[in-house]
């Protein structure tokens, strides 16, 4: 079982020149993921968590810093096929089926030699969509779409998962058994995983670490350890632990 | 509810990762087979057949039956002249006895018409191409496209002639310069008009430029060029015929100026019935492709909300 492969970023900022007035998105950003772990980021709309994500995974460039994936730089991991993407839009291709939309990053970019991939009806086994192997995405639920976006994610057995706010778009209740989904499908294949939300319970239900960004340009106020014991279940949410990390986040959050 | 929370128990073993050069890898889409099953009854209206047609469509033909009586009533009733205003039932009449004349003639002109597609295709879909990837090239050519666009094309017909002599060459210039300019524009927007975070996904994977084009690109420009041949065949069959006014021994243009300069509206009528027939039928095959190749995109999605 591949345990996946650390994330580093070593004092990122970004700037947008081409706005008028720049915009500073994040300044001096220092985060560690260590092989195999879960690590959320949270905060507010425009605290530049997305942008942190889109860093580390290559499709943006800082403008002073580094990120480096298993020791590469991102746009290397991407040359390597190291790098799983699940994003807020599932952006699934409404033409092709349930199976040709997971097989999608088999297709492309084969020079890259990936000894390695999960088996199609093993991962879509395991996001529970057996029946709709045929289906279209016009034909599944949103929550159902974005499990088809997290195992085309997983298909090519990236070292590295990097998640911006999947179950944003979901309504609430989906959006609450989703998180223990992805727990599950998380414990099956133990990737590295760099998750943005701005749902603090998401965040402490799911990670090992969270980060928490504040402040316009973001900068990381806080880093706290989740140490819930594992496997974790709804029950989770009701216990003392759970509401002083959550006090807690709340209150880095607000800039404290 | 239960849809959202996963159909089976979650499997207790790890995942297996296979290797690469085994038997497991199938990076390939899957078979036609499945995507033929995943497909069925999705958008194809086949179940009901023709009684379902009937049911659906029967204002049309009874429409078209009500205003040929109504027109036949009004020449016999007032004793138009055939030279003026032809009834409907000599027209069919003349189409019918001399259909394997208006059938050969037709064929010219179809010939022409898809010549001239064929030709503006290759040039406009490789300029979009270009232009969807580099915006210098389309504010270098697009413009150029446009002055093609707004030139009237009668305008240009007969030097076309002078420059191309009266072989078939005028004919099929004058169908691709005016079938051009939707294939361009349509094309261009089509190929950009991706969903962002699904370019981004394949940014994410180091995917080729080929590769975005193959499975990206060009499926989500289909409904946009499905529009743009609705349009371009048409058109091309009008250019076809327009140039054929200017000097032609063949094809339906012929036939409807020679006719005209023989007052005989009788077989002028039945070369433009030929040509309705040709706009309606190609129209007809392009929207049933249309609606078989879409059946995934929403407008085809809200039709059948609609039933």
């Amino acid at each position: 079982m591949d345990p996946g492969q650390s994330i580093v970023v070593r004092e990122v900022s970004k700037v947008y020149d081409d706005a008028v007035p720049p915009i500073e998105a994040l300044r001096d950003v220092d985060l560690t993921v260590e092989p195999g772990r879960f690590v959320s980021v949270i905060g507010v709309s425009g605290s530049g968590k997305s942008t942190l994500l889109r860093i580390v995974g290559g499709l943006t460039e800082p403008s002073r810093g580094s990120v480096e994936i298993a020791g590469t730089a991102p746009r290397d991991a991407q040359h390597r096929k190291s790098i799983g993407f699940v994003f807020q839009d599932p952006a699934l291709l409404p033409w092709q089926t349930v199976v040709a939309n997971v097989e999608l990053p088999l297709r492309v970019n084969r020079s890259a030699h990936r000894a390695t991939r999960y088996q199609t009806d093993d991962l879509i086994d395991l996001i529970g969509l057996q029946r709709f192997r045929g289906a279209y995405p016009h034909q599944l639920s949103g929550g159902m779409q974005q499990r088809v976006a997290l195992a085309r994610a997983l298909i090519h057995a990236p070292s590295v998962l990097l998640m911006d706010e999947p179950f944003g778009a979901l309504d609430e209740i989906t959006r609450g058994t989703m998180r223990y989904e992805l727990l599950r499908i998380w414990s099956q294949t133990r990737k590295t995983v760099l998750f943005v939300t701005h749902s603090v319970a998401e965040a402490i239900v799911l990670s090992d670490t969270v980060v928490v960004l504040t402040g316009q340009p973001g900068r990381v106020n806080d880093v706290v350890p989740i140490d819930l014991p594992r496997p974790r279940d709804e029950s989770v949410e009701q216990s003392r632990a759970f509401l002083d990390l959550q006090a807690r986040l709340r209150a880095a959050l607000m800039g404290d | 509810m239960r849809r959202e929370t996963g159909l089976t128990p979650p499997s207790r073993a790890p995942l297996s990762i296979s290797d690469g050069e085994g038997t497991g890898v199938r990076p390939s889409a899957p078979s036609p087979s499945e995507m033929e099953r995943g497909r069925g009854g999705e958008a194809t209206p086949s179940r009901g057949g023709v009684a379902r047609a009937l049911r659906d469509h029967w204002p049309t033909p009874v429409a078209l039956i009500l205003v040929a009586v109504v027109w036949e009533a009004w020449v016999r009733w007032t004793h138009t002249p055939a030279y003026l205003v032809p009834a409907p039932s000599a027209i069919l009449g003349r189409a019918v006895g001399g259909w394997q004349y208006f059938l050969g003639e037709a064929t010219v002109t179809l010939a022409e018409a898809f010549a001239g597609l064929l030709v503006a295709s290759a040039g406009a879909l490789s300029a979009a191409l270009v232009m969807a990837h580099a915006r210098w090239a389309e504010r270098a050519f697009f413009p150029l496209a446009v002055v093609v666009k707004v030139t009237p094309i009668v305008a240009i017909a007969p030097l076309l002639i002078v420059w191309l002599g009266f072989g078939p060459a005028p004919k099929i210039a004058v169908a691709a310069l005016i079938s051009f300019f939707p294939i361009l524009s349509n094309a261009v927007t089509g190929f950009r008009s991706v969903n962002p975070r699904a370019l981004e996904f394949f940014h994410s994977l180091h995917a080729s430029r080929r590769e975005i084009l193959l499975e990206l690109r060009l499926p989500h420009a289909l409904p946009y060029l499905f529009s743009a041949y609705k349009v371009a065949m048409t058109l091309s069959v009008i250019g076809a015929v327009v140039a054929e006014w200017f000097g032609a021994d063949h094809g339906l243009g012929h036939v409807i100026i020679l006719a005209n300069a023989n007052f005989d509206m009788t077989t002028l009528a039945a070369a433009v019935l030929a040509l309705a027939i040709i706009g309606i039928s190609l129209y007809a095959i392009t929207d049933a492709l249309e609606r078989r190749c879409l059946f995934w995109h929403e407008s085809n999605l809200s039709t059948q909300v609609d039933r």
